[in-house]
């Protein structure tokens, strides 16, 4: 057994803010795969995706939510909150990233990766050793240096044992204001239940909800709900067939599901706005989608400070971002060699920026005064 | 359908619409659109309304790569909407970013310049109500597609600057 890499509670805070930024660095290759697909076409790769993403959405609010009942300050303005992709993955191989990709073969891959539940061989390796190297990755251990995770099911289980340790030696550890937890009445319709945290019962309560949606220990197709995991949910893109209750892993038996691999708008992979030509209207809209993205990442960083009642308002701003993102990806990228344009997800760094900014509405159009 | 071709329809609905090139590939139908027009009106009336669409550039170009947008404002007028063939294809263009329809030409252009189908009213696709640019325009959903979020009506619409009275160009 391993030492815990946790002792107290600032390791705990650490260790949920990288929770937070994990939960939203899968966020964007699922949306560029979801928005590469053209409307009309693959409904039931798009729902898939689609049901993920919004998963993913959840989580990030649950690990908020941990964070903000041990007295810790949800910050996703923080420069690094999102990822420069191609970015790594924590499951213990170092010979694939995680790019923004169009909707492919290669991206379901990448998917399936992301979301494999992968039980260390025994406790010991949960941990393993980071390669030199200089991109980033997904999940490393936020308290000892170099070292990364098996896995995001072990990263998880290593902060539910955290949590469980220090709130042995610490019953004041859950001191966190029971006002910024965001309920079930302002996150809703959203991939399942917001768990409000308040102890240690409703905090392991909503850490083994990730894990068992996602990217968990839970080793069956489907879990204690009859929901399917996020892997067999993406495994049922490569077997062409969905899974049924009672299914084995690599047969499921349900009814046969179509990919039109070629209904997909190709994207230039992993765009950066070095790629688009210098101070072309096109680097214009790229830069406007990064700056509403920066908005809305800033609205959320308020929404989880003590104003939950702006996750409402962070619907239109999705909305608004789904806009961006279509009107991108149908754009050819020049000099790209017949690819289209993306967004890049590289986050200005917001004047408007922190929890105790005050709020603003980004982006370049300004708003019709009357 | 060549690429030249295209970009020209392009830079033609850039200044038939006010709308950026950005904004018209944004929609997803400027292929169709150039092909629906083409469909009613026959490649040889399209070529002419590129032809002239060139030329009035030409007569506005300041030399440096630009344009003199009033010098263009009379040159589109004077080569293309004062012309009996041209004029109504290119109002028809505009609508038909605006509204997503190509509106079927009176019967005296048709009678003068043949190309019957140019005669029926039709939508392009199941896509372009939704891509109508008429809803940017006015910072608005089309109703019943592009959800825009409950409670967003209670914000301002957003239009750009330069669309605005008073903003920059």
């Amino acid at each position: 057994m391993t030492a815990s890499t946790i002792d107290n509670r600032d390791d705990l805070i650490s260790y949920l803010h990288a929770a937070m930024a994990l939960e939203h660095a899968t966020i964007p290759p699922y949306l560029t795969a979801y928005y590469s697909i053209r409307s009309g076409t693959n409904s039931d790769a798009a729902h898939i995706i689609r049901v993920v993403a919004v998963e993913e959405m959840l989580h990030l609010t649950l690990a908020a939510n941990v964070l903000n009942a041990i007295g810790g300050t949800p910050d996703l303005t923080l420069p690094g909150f999102v990822p420069t992709y191609p970015a790594y993955l924590p499951d213990g191989e170092d010979d694939f990233t995680v790019d923004l990709r169009p909707f492919s073969p290669e991206a379901v891959e990448t998917f399936c990766r992301i979301e494999r539940p992968g039980e260390a061989p025994g406790a010991g390796s949960r941990l393993v050793r980071t390669a030199d190297r200089a991109r980033p990755v997904l999940v490393s251990s936020p308290t000892v240096e170099g070292m990364r995770f098996y896995s995001i099911g072990e990263f998880y289980e290593e902060i539910i044992e955290g949590l469980e340790k220090v709130a042995a030696d610490d019953p004041g550890l859950f001191c966190g204001d029971p006002t910024l937890q965001v309920g079930p009445e302002y996150f809703y319709s959203g991939g399942g239940t917001v768990t409000t945290v308040r102890d240690l019962d409703s905090a392991r309560r909503a850490l083994r909800a990730i894990a068992a949606q996602g990217e968990g220990l839970d080793s069956g197709v489907h879990d204690a709900d009859g929901e399917l995991a996020h892997y067999y949910r993406f495994r049922q893109l490569q077997l062409g067939r969905y899974y049924q209750v009672g299914d084995r892993p690599d047969s499921p038996s349900g009814p046969p599901l179509g990919v039109s691999w070629d209904d997909v708008y190709r994207l230039k992979v992993s765009a950066r706005l070095s790629d688009y030509p210098a101070g072309s209207e096109l680097a214009r809209a790229a830069r406007g989608f990064n700056a509403d993205y920066g908005a809305f990442l800033a609205l959320l960083t308020k929404a989880f400070n003590g104003r939950p009642g702006l996750l409402q308002d962070a619907v239109w701003y999705m909305f608004r971002l789904r806009d961006g993102f279509n009107r991108l990806v149908r754009n050819p990228l020049p000099g790209s060699g017949g690819l289209n344009a993306a967004p890049t997800f590289e986050v200005p760094t917001a004047v408007d920026s922190g929890p105790h900014a005050p709020r603003t509405v980004g982006g370049t159009p300004r708003a019709v005064t009357r | 359908m060549t690429d030249q071709s295209f970009e020209e329809f392009l830079h033609l609905s850039v200044d038939l619409t006010a709308f950026e090139e950005t904004e018209l590939l944004g929609t997803g139908l400027a292929h169709q659109y150039l092909a629906k027009v083409r469909a009613a009106c026959g490649g040889e009336v399209v070529s002419a309304l590129l032809d002239a669409h060139r030329a009035a550039r030409a007569d506005a170009a300041d030399g440096v790569g630009g344009h003199d947008p009033a010098v263009l404002d009379r040159a589109l007028r004077h080569r293309i909407f004062s012309d009996d063939r041209l004029g109504p294809v290119a109002r028809n263009v505009i609508k038909l970013w605006y509204a997503g329809m190509w509106y079927g030409l009176p019967p005296e252009w048709t009678d003068c310049y043949g190309a019957r189908t140019a005669a029926e009213t039709a939508t392009v696709t199941a896509a372009s109500y939704q891509e109508g640019l008429l809803w940017p325009a006015i910072g608005a959903n089309p109703p019943g597609a592009k959800a825009p979020g409950y409670g967003s009506w209670a914000q301002p619409p957003r239009i750009d600057d330069r669309y605005l009275r008073g903003g920059a160009k």
